[in-house]
């Protein structure tokens, strides 16, 4: 028996004992092929070479489809096939969702949509209940089908942007390269998407579930996707005795401590460190931070995630030894993008006589190798994680780098070739890239002063050689534009 | 101080030498071992060697970093060189702590009780003695080299195994380095040698004269302190004059760009060092300021990379000229150029000193001071405490700790306390996690030093003892009950099976 073979008797017995389904959902589910290109961003006018990769996608209301954001990335080309055509349809990206890894395609071809049942979604599966994964992973040509059961639903890292945990479902049914963006399906309804592994745990996928799915749906009824909001403080449990003493707190396990509020968030006007909060929305907040959800105890952020960008939470805090009810507003976070990984949005950049300067983002670190934040970065990592803790006054909006120096006549003696953050140009302050442009705009003495941080380093150029030597340098380095802005 | 972009900083590694008590040759590799080296090594050196190369045994304490609590014991082997009457030279590499040195002469024999009489950790240079007249019959000092080095008959001279073994080695290079056990850069010379494990103080000679003592190698190349660098500071020390060595803490860069000496306004030829920082402490008067052009330091003409033309040595950093038999305190003139104008200036060295950063780099001779209060383990921050996390600790420790090193001490804080751990307790429930946190206050004072957590545990608020950390992406505050406290420290103490709550050294 053939490999092949042994894979469809496979399918047939697990299709065998899969729960009924109203409509034939792989009908449904279609295959998706990217073609990307992802940007440099050391080299910010480059793009990398041509990658191809497939995914899963199904197909659901209002003639969408709907897969991981992770699958359709940087895409220069996206082609799609239902099940059992041969013919190819091509897709365009109608909203992507990067923080919780959900993307909404659309096919202009209207026979795509012909004899096609959209799925529908279902709750929060609850833990021990069985689901099944459709997709096309690695390995084989067909659809895929596994089972298994719900492992266990809690706030997890969405890998994809690398800086945000959201709702997750853990589960024993095999989720592979090429599943991304497949339905996960219980009684006949979509109850999830299949999103990421986890190296070194065995038997453990995770999908995407309906709380998180509804909230990026509800979240673009308005034509544009915002996010998930955060509340903008940091917590700490309260379960020393003697700091609930000290606040007045009976020795329960309710409520948890505001140890921090973060620099610049609505939450600096509403709260303050050392409030207790002891519920957010309808939900009881445990000493621990957690509250009970759907029956699951998880972080409290999860309620804050229920809200939209720009909705008020109502939260009960114990202040000053009283209770209190109060509306703390909610929004996205500006930073957060920056500090996760970015796509789509390619880096914004300045050229001036070889000189590319681009704002520090991970992305940009992480374009040092693996070992991006010791010594090599080691600067420019405190001035993007740490600094707008640590001494928010001092914060840029956007720091600066001088990534490269593109080597010519005008620039060979600069002793700095790059990676150093850029602290000011002819004397004014560099707090973002359009700074870069003004202050080289911006009379000098004949030369442009560049500074550096944090050794107050400094390089000259001649600013008639400068400008004049600038067109034949973009020209010899092939970039299209000076800026991007 | 160098800027570290201008030169990379090579430390050679070293392998440790074993003990021999732990060491078991077979009796067969002995002997091929001992004929192999008799046909490898080159002709017996002509000067009697054996009577001015001594062999000597440290056994010192060492701590477990995070349990500093926890002495354990360390023997080392090293080489002693008779440089005087009753004084014997080595390097002051692992001399810290030390609990007991002997001295063995011939290589093999009795040991004999030896002292530390003097002892530099900047310039990694120590002088013992042993008090029996006995030990001293027939051994007699050996001579610096204080001019040319030789071309050629460079040799490494050890004792190895009972025997006096020595290799040809290959002058490579002088260069100015970092310091094996400070944070200054000094002159050092460089040999390659087929002898592996070279870094224990074995003498580079030539001629019967001492060229120079090793103190580190990586690959087949050793590094040398050499005999221009030990013999003033021996002298200076023997005429009761050695102050220390004195640095150049500011940090200067070479320039290229002849846009840049335009904007300094330098007529001429490109030339001078530039200077970019000036930290606060330690404090020298006149100082060099940013932007400062370094054209002579004196009277050797600084280039526009940084360098000066040694008489001696060919072309080194101008870092050099801080410890060329120059000592702290002394003056060191140079001419500079500033705001347009050449100017002299009389720079008086400052002394090189641990304290100087706001992480001590070095905590030599003092057990590791340590806090437990009710189960929170405070300890200082410094370098040695962030060596524990390994060799490469700028890349495994904690991004944060790791980045305070280097900084300068601020007006407000001199030091830091870090939160290393909590020993599980009722007492801390809730808190057991907290781990590597850098204090901001106790109790409303600010902390530098384990001594102002003492103090501030003297003066609970209400009842509660509110420790603060830094800003940062991190717990910030946690409060514990202050009546509470001693009872606590008194249980873990016994739970945990540690001795006392507290080491923490007393301050001059």
């Amino acid at each position: 028996m053939t490999i092949k073979s042994i894979c469809s008797l496979l399918a047939v017995l697990a299709l065998s004992s899969l729960p009924t389904l109203a409509a034939d959902p792989e009908k449904a589910v279609v295959q998706i092929f990217t073609f990307a290109q992802e940007a440099d961003w050391d080299e910010p006018w480059k793009f990398g070479q041509l990658r191809r990769s497939s995914g899963t996608g199904f197909i659901i209301k209002g003639r969408r489809i709907m897969t991981n954001a992770h699958v359709v990335s940087w895409a220069r080309q996206l082609m799609v096939k239902r099940y059992q055509d041969p013919r190819p349809y091509l897709a365009r990206v109608v909203f992507v969702a990067h923080d919780c890894d959900l993307a909404l395609l659309e096919v202009e071809d209207s026979l795509f949509y012909d004899g096609v049942e959209p799925l529908e979604f279902g709750p929060l599966p609850k833990v021990r209940s069985t689901v099944v994964t459709y997709g096309y992973p690695a390995g084989g040509e067909q659809i895929s089908y596994t089972r298994g059961v719900v492992s266990r639903i809690e706030l997890q890292t969405y890998a994809h942007i690398g800086n945000r945990s959201l709702l997750g479902v853990q589960t024993d049914a095999a989720i592979n390269p090429g599943n991304s963006g497949g339905p996960v399906i219980q009684d006949d309804k979509v109850i999830g998407v299949a999103f990421q592994g986890m190296p070194g745990l065995e038997n453990a996928g995770f999908f995407i579930p309906a709380p998180v799915i509804n909230h990026f749906l509800d979240d673009i009824k308005d034509g544009k996707y915002d996010g998930f909001p955060s509340a903008g403080i940091r917590t700490a449990p309260l379960q020393n005795a003697a700091y609930r003493r000290k606040l007045k707190l009976p020795d329960n396990d309710k409520g948890v401590r505001v140890d921090s509020v973060v620099p610049g968030t609505p939450a600096e006007k509403v709260l303050r460190p050392d409030d207790v909060i002891l519920q957010v929305g309808k939900h009881e907040v445990g000493s621990d931070g957690t509250i009970i959800y759907d029956g699951n105890r998880m972080a409290m952020a999860m309620a804050v995630q229920e809200a939209q960008h720009g909705q008020s939470m109502a939260l009960k805090i114990w202040r000053d030894g009283k209770e209190q009810s109060i509306a703390l507003p909610v929004e996205v976070s500006g930073t957060d993008k920056v500090l996760g990984n970015q796509y789509d949005t390619p880096p914004r950049y300045f050229v001036y006589a070889g000189l590319v300067f681009t704002p520090i983002s991970l992305d940009y670190l992480k374009t040092f190798g693996r070992g991006w934040s010791d010594t090599a970065g080691a600067e420019l990592t405190y001035e993007l994680f740490y600094r707008r803790q640590e001494s928010p006054k001092t914060v840029r909006i956007e720091p600066i780098v001088l990534s490269t120096v593109l080597a010519d006549g005008v620039n060979a003696n600069f002793r700095t070739r790059g990676r150093a953050l850029v602290d000011k140009i002819n004397g004014i302050r560099i707090e973002r890239l359009e700074d870069v442009i003004r202050a080289f705009e911006s009379p000098s003495n004949g030369q442009h002063v560049v500074e550096f941080l944090p050794k107050n380093t400094f390089e000259c150029i001649e600013r008639e050689s400068a400008d004049k030597a600038n067109a034949q340098i973009l020209k010899t380095y092939g970039i299209p534009k000076d800026r991007r802005l | 101080m160098h800027d570290r972009y201008t030169t990379s900083s090579r430390r050679p590694s070293r392998p440790a030498l074993l003990n021999p008590s732990s060491l078991i040759l077979h009796p067969f590799a002995l002997a091929l071992a001992l004929l192999l080296l008799c046909q490898r090594a080159p002709a017996a050196p002509a000067f009697d060697w054996e009577s001015s190369l001594v062999y000597l045994e440290v056994t010192r304490k060492a701590y477990e970093v995070f349990q500093p609590w926890t002495p354990k014991s360390r023997t080392v082997q090293k080489n002693g060189l008779i440089t005087g009457a009753r004084e014997i030279l080595t390097t002051a590499e692992e001399l810290s702590d030390r609990t007991l040195v002997r001295v063995q002469r011939g290589g093999r024999g009795k040991w004999w009780d030896a002292e530390v009489v003097w002892l530099d950790y900047h310039a990694n240079l120590a002088v013992l003695t042993a008090k029996e007249d006995e030990f001293w019959r027939g051994l007699k000092p050996a001579a610096f080299i204080t001019g040319k080095l030789p071309n050629e008959g460079l040799q490494i001279v050890r004792w190895r195994s009972g025997n006096l073994e020595a290799r040809k080695a290959e002058f490579n290079q002088f260069l100015v380095e970092d310091a094996r056990l400070s944070f200054f850069q000094h002159l050092q010379l460089e040999a390659s040698t087929e002898m592996q494990a070279v870094g224990w103080a074995e003498p580079l000679v030539a001629n019967g004269k001492v060229a120079g003592l090793a103190t580190g190698q990586g690959g087949n190349n050793a590094r040398f302190l050499p005999a221009s660098f030990i013999e003033p500071i021996l002298a200076a020390r023997k005429a009761g004059k050695y102050p220390g060595l004195g640095f150049f803490p500011f940090t200067w860069t070479p320039v290229e760009n002849p846009s840049t000496f335009k904007f300094l306004k330098l007529p001429g030829d490109p030339r001078g060092a530039l200077v970019v920082e000036v930290p606060a402490t330690p404090k020298v008067e006149p100082n060099l300021k940013p932007r400062d052009l370094i054209l002579q330091v004196d009277g050797f003409d600084v280039d526009n990379q940084g360098y000066y033309k040694d008489p001696d040595y060919g072309q080194l950093i101008v870092e050099n000229l801080g410890s060329r038999r120059k000592f702290a305190g002394e003056i060191v003139k140079m001419k500079i150029w500033r705001d347009g104008a050449q100017m002299n200036l009389d720079y008086r060295l400052p002394k090189l000193d641990y304290s100087v950063k706001l992480l001590a780099e070095q905590t030599f001779d003092q057990a590791p001071e340590f806090l437990i209060a009710g189960g929170l383990v405070l300890q200082p921050l410094n370098i040695p405490l962030l060596r524990g996390f390994g060799e490469d600790w700028k890349r495994r420790a904690p991004f944060r700790l790791a980045h305070y090193a280097g900084g300068p001490p601020s007006a407000e804080r001199s030091g830091l306390v870090v939160l290393t751990s909590v020993l599980p307790d009722p007492y801390v429930v809730g808190y057991q996690d907290a781990r590597f946190l850098v204090l901001d206050t106790v109790n409303g004072q600010k902390i530098s030093c384990l001594a102002d957590v003492q103090a501030a545990l003297e003066k609970p608020q209400d009842g509660f003892h509110t420790i603060e950390f830094q800003r940062g992406d991190n717990l910030r505050r946690i409060v514990l009950d202050a009546a509470q406290m001693d009872a606590a420290t008194k249980r873990i103490l016994e739970r945990y099976r540690i001795p006392a709550a507290s080491h923490i050294a007393v301050k001059p």
